[in-house]
């Protein structure tokens, strides 16, 4: 089935620093693929098989993420700015889907950030779709996938056109190397603009304050060991949950 | 003042996504997708009117998006409430698609002012709270902690006919790997990440969850990379989510992807070297300490 793969590659919010007054510092944080694109990626090949698989990114960040993992041609909306709507996101998006001709599939990672983002770009398209999805395969001309529901294990099938959201279970481990870096870049890179694509740019919500969540900080005892130790077992007797 | 929809496909949360619906001053709709059993819930819940999809057999809640998004689109709310579930986004999706909302994930509070609506997010996997507004429609996955049902009242349930549900199909439905394993059930566990340094060592976490009556957990690398505890052990996102009456963390940094997994534990006490360790900011008691003089001196303050 012919795949789109959607990867981002954006600021790394794990090393988004929030200072005391609960403003943001973004100035340490390094440029970064989505955490679930790499396991996204791998449900796309399995899905696409011998069929087209292509790559799509939008903003300005480094479009041969995929290309260096086996994709042969990606297209990217460079002047994507960064939206807090993740349905403004999810339009970019499903316009640079409709770009591509004959898409049956769109497979996207389902990350906790942007985890409006996939189900926002399946409404756009009017596409069903199934998020939490751990991996995914064809047969019988239908999409099957894996996913985890509490404690179950559920094997869902779908009939395309569909957006299949991915969560990864783990870090990437097959990180690629110099050659396959090399190779990335001999991979054709179709850029385009959000007004090739017809999409806007518009940012529905307007962040007006960020602040402190409201959390009691953890009762921490340090120093000698044992002190520490007996502090900790009053503490937990007085909670009953000893 | 203006009324809210909630999105309903489990019994989780109901009265926690209606109070939240409330913030913006009118009434509450609840759409049920699923059994009789949850419209029946549901409408003890809170919510002022309930519209119930009946759900068949083999076909998951993400089946009905479209019937449930027009529902919700012919009667234009400004502001739509789902659990962050897979199923409840996937209806979220294609009811904010429909509606022309913005799709604000992480939503804690909603109000409406005037013609703006505003929502309180968690952002940065809870580190921060931002406040964006909007004069649109919304549509939130909500984030807060979990609520009282509200009053005693019942709200009357009317089906609503969904026979265009999309080719989605259940084909199988099997206990996850691990899903008996003793560590879901377990009132106490004792949890060990990279801070131990061989595997041998792992006889000192041994001793302190003995005398607690605790099962042992550990994080994702610890059974994943180092293969020194059972997969089956390993809590987190990926892992088993548990909900023991005591959670203690030894040596573990207290990564999100970690702490999601012991959302619903009671008291979560974190053991660590390192004054800064992010477990000591979502951790109800700590100690700083090396584990290899922590732990011991808790074995042994709970021997007295
Ligand atoms: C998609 C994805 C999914 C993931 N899912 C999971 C998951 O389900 N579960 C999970 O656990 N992780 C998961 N992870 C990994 C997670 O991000 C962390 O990398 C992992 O939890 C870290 O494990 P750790 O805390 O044991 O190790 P480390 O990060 O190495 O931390 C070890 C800690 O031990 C402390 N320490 C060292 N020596 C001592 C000592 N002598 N005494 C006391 N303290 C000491 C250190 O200060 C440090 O804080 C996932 C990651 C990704 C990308
Ligand atoms: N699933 C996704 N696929 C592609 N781009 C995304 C996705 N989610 C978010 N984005 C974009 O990635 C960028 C993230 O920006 P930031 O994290 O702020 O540096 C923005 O341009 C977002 O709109």
């Amino acid at each position: 089935m012919k795949t789109v793969i959607v990867y981002k590659w954006a600021r790394n919010a794990e090393d988004a620093a929030v200072r005391s007054d609960g403003s943001v510092d973004w100035r340490n944080a390094k440029m970064t693929a989505g955490e679930d694109d790499f396991a996204a990626l791998e449900a796309a090949k399995a899905i696409a098989g011998d069929d087209d698989l292509v790559g799509l990114t939008i903003g300005d960040g480094d479009a041969s993420w995929a290309l260096a993992r086996g994709v042969l041609q990606a297209v990217s909306v460079t002047d994507a700015p960064h939206l807090t709507d993740n349905a403004s996101t999810a339009a970019i998006i499903a316009a640079a889907v409709r770009q591509i001709e004959g898409v049956d599939v769109v497979v996207i990672g389902d990350s906790e950030e942007y985890a409006g983002v996939p189900v926002a770009l399946a409404g756009l398209l009017g596409w069903p779709a199934v998020a939490h999805v751990g991996s995914a395969a064809v047969s019988d001309g239908r999409v099957r996938i894996i996913r985890k529901q509490g404690r179950n294990e559920q094997t869902i099938s779908i009939a395309a056109p569909v957006v299949i959201a991915v969560s990864a279970a783990s870090p990437e481990k097959n990180i690629p190397g110099m050659k396959e870096q090399l190779a990335a870049r001999k991979r054709p890179i179709t850029k385009l603009t959000l007004a090739a694509v017809g999409a806007g740019c518009d940012d529905r919500l307007s962040s007006t304050a960020t602040k402190l969540p409201e959390t009691t900080a953890a009762r921490v005892f340090a120093g000698d060991p044992a002190a520490a130790a007996a502090q900790l077992v009053a503490a937990l007797r007085g909670e009953g949950v000893l | 003042m203006s009324h809210a929809w909630i999105i309903v496909t489990e019994e989780k949360q109901v009265a926690a996504l209606t109070l939240a619906a409330r913030g913006m001053g009118g009434r509450v709709i609840a759409v049920v997708v699923g059994p009789r059993a949850l419209a029946d819930a549901t409408a003890a819940a809170g919510p002022d009117e309930v519209k119930w999809v009946e759900t068949s057999q083999d076909r998951p809640p993400e089946a009905y998006a479209g019937p449930v998004a027009r529902m919700i689109a012919a009667d234009a709310p400004r502001a739509v409430v789902a659990n962050a579930t897979a199923e409840g986004r996937v209806l979220a999706g294609m009811v904010a698609a429909r509606l022309g909302a913005a799709v604000i994930p992480g939503g804690l509070k909603l109000s409406a002012s005037g013609d703006k609506t505003v929502v309180e997010r968690a952002d940065l996997d809870g580190k921060v709270i931002e406040t964006v507004e909007t004069t649109g429609p919304v549509v939130t996955f909500y984030a807060g902690d979990d609520a009282a049902n509200e009053g005693s009242s019942c709200a009357s349930i009317e089906q609503v006919a969904a026979d265009d549900a999309a080719d989605i199909k259940v084909e199988r439905v099997e206990p996850a790997a691990g899903a008996d394993a003793g560590i879901n059930k377990a009132a106490v566990v004792v949890s060990v990440g990279r801070g131990l340094k061989r595997k041998d060592d792992l006889e000192i976490v041994r001793g302190l969850a003995d005398v607690l009556g605790a099962e042992i957990g550990c994080s994702m690398p610890v059974a994943d990379d180092l293969g020194w505890v059972e997969k089956e052990r390993y809590v987190g996102r990926s892992g088993q989510h548990i909900a023991p009456r005591l959670y203690i963390a030894v040596g573990i940094q207290g990564a999100p992807q970690h702490m999601e997994g012991v959302r619903g534990a009671k008291v979560v006490v974190g053991i660590n070297n390192d004054p800064d360790a992010a477990i000591f900011k979502s951790a109800d008691y700590g100690i700083v300490g090396d584990l290899y003089e922590v732990v011991p001196a808790l074995r042994a303050a709970l021997g007295e």
